[in-house]
């Protein structure tokens, strides 16, 4: 179609991506704090620093995310009973984010009590809502059935991935020097990028093979610029790359693993960005 | 017929006691004057840079037995409308008797969830500023003229189209002029694979000109200069 008249603008701008990646680690980071109630032996240096860090990441991912309201002063909307629309994922995502917020705030002060029965109770509902977190998110790309790249189950799966790997890499940096930790954290590292490259390659699959417009997406996502931020930051430099390092002896070393997680950090917001972005991109030219 | 069209609870379209509005396109009899275009920007103040309604062409054949082909688009009201089931707020919505889906002004968050969820690109973000309405900075898109349809009058660019390749009416009347050309006429409606069952039916629409053509990947320098200076301004 030729646009001399009419460009469409994209949806969602990389305010999404970001939010996508900082809600995503402050779940994981919740996680890894419940996880200390229970794996004391591994992940007790962990419980505090990591609540902390997810507690503020939480916090600008909310303000990320009102921000980008055109109506920001209407957030309220969509926990107003008479308006909540349950088929959406968005009012169902309002409503985890929520809660998470509200458990987290309770769990901190039975964490600063030394309350271990009702930290823990916390702990394991705040954990659920964490996971919901990233499920969510995925399940926001998910639903848009014309869209290439989002519209598979992969999505919410590989959100969870995602949130998993890029959580253990900022618990990593946050480890000062625990090598019982470093080595709990080094495993999970390698399995979910383990799990987010196969997701990977499966979904260059399905997108390459699929319709005219999976396979246009296809050519988006691979190549210019969008392509360097996908294959090149995201998959070898942000998934590959790091989990050879991690298998390296190198890897196993602090200044190693601090390096892959850095790797990964930088990785996972290329991938975010370059889905979001990848999804979107060919509707603005229909 | 009735029974084997209705497919989820939201569908209209030959539902006994409700109207069911569509638009007709016969595509043979645009002759792209865009008219429908103005007539559309001066009925609802519709600022700069955005559309209810547009009219993409594109070029097909080789010289010298080139034609320009037009495809007047809006939004399709859909039976089975992916956007109100994204709005997370319902702003929205449905109208069952007459199909028009709609929005809550005053209701909307700007969240964009709608944009994104349109197969067609048909809703945008209306801008800050706008001369004589105050209603800014929420998802707007075609109505179908509802402020017009409820007073017995034809949308705006129905009833201002040169060529009468526009044609509105209820479709659950089997006396209206848009239910005897579905009766009569192939029509198209745009990527039916969605299950949006669109209601803007085409009359000689060409599926290779409706769908993703690969020109929309290798497109010219042109359109990308004229997208940044778009990109540049659309603020205004
Ligand atoms: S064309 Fe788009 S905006 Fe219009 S009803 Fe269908 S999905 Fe909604
Ligand atoms: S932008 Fe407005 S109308 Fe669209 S989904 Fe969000 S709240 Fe609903």
């Amino acid at each position: 179609m030729n646009e001399y008249t009419v460009f469409h603008t994209m949806a969602w701008p990389s305010a999404y991506a970001i939010y996508f990646f900082v809600i995503g680690i402050a779940s994981a980071l919740f996680f890894f704090s419940a996880l200390s109630w229970f794996r004391e032996d591994y992940y007790r240096p962990l419980r505090e620093k990591a609540f902390y860090a997810s507690f503020v990441l939480l916090a600008v991912g909310g303000l990320l995310l009102i921000g980008d309201l055109s109506q920001p002063g209407r957030f309220l909307n969509t926990i107003n009973p008479a308006y909540m629309n349950f088929r959406s994922p968005l009012a169902w995502g309002a409503l985890n984010l929520m809660s998470f917020g509200l458990v987290s705030v309770l769990y901190f002060f039975m964490m600063r009590k030394g309350d271990a029965v009702n930290s823990k109770r916390l702990a394991v509902i705040g954990s659920l809502l964490a996971l919901g977190l990233p499920i969510y998110t995925g399940f926001d790309l998910t639903v848009h059935q014309h869209r290439p790249v989002w519209s598979t189950p992969l999505m919410p799966v590989l959100f969870v991935g995602l949130s998993l790997l890029s959580g253990a890499a900022v618990a990593t940096l946050l480890n000062q020097g625990d090598e019982k930790l470093a080595s709990a954290l080094r495993r999970l590292m390698l399995w979910s990028a383990g799990a987010v490259g196969a997701m990977l390659i499966s979904l260059l699959g399905t997108t390459a093979y699929g319709g005219v417009g999976a396979e246009l997406t296809f050519m988006f996502l691979t190549t210019g610029t969008l392509g360097m931020i996908f294959i090149g930051v995201g998959i070898i430099a942000g998934t590959a790359l790091p989990i050879a390092l991690l298998l390296a002896p190198f890897g196993r070393q602090q200044v190693g693993m601090m390096a892959a997680s850095v790797l990964i950090l930088v990785g996972g917001m290329a991938l975010r960005y370059s889905i979001l972005y990848g999804g979107q991109i060919l509707q603005t030219y229909y | 017929m009735t029974q084997e069209l209705l497919m989820s609870s939201t569908e209209t379209r030959g539902k006994p006691g409700v109207r069911r509005y569509a638009m007709v396109i016969d595509v043979r009899r645009c002759i792209g004057c865009m008219a429908c275009q103005v007539a559309c920007k001066a009925e609802y103040d519709v600022p700069l840079g955005v559309f209810r309604t547009w009219v993409p062409y594109r070029v097909t054949g080789k010289y010298p037995t080139v034609k320009k082909q037009f495809l007047p688009r809006l939004c399709n009201h859909c039976d089975d409308p992916p956007c109100v089931r994204a709005c997370p707020v319902g702003a929205t919505y449905k109208l069952e008797d007459g199909g028009f889906v709609l929005q809550h002004y005053d209701r909307c968050i700007g969240c964009k969830a709608c944009m994104a969820s349109c197969p067609y690109n048909a809703r945008f973000m209306l801008p800050e500023h706008r001369t004589y309405t105050d209603i800014t900075k929420v998802v707007d898109k075609c109505t179908f003229c509802y402020h017009r349809v409820i007073q017995g009058l034809v949308p705006a660019c129905v009833q201002t189209c040169v060529g009468r390749s526009r044609i509105f009416g209820d479709l659950n009347d089997p006396n209206s002029e848009v239910s005897q050309l579905v009766a009569k006429h192939a029509t198209q409606v745009l990527r039916p694979e969605q299950g949006t069952k669109p209601h803007v039916f085409y009359i000689g629409a060409d599926r290779n000109l409706t769908d993703y053509g690969r020109a929309v990947y290798k497109r010219d320098e042109q359109a990308d200069i004229e997208r940044a200076v778009f990109n540049r301004n659309k603020h205004i």
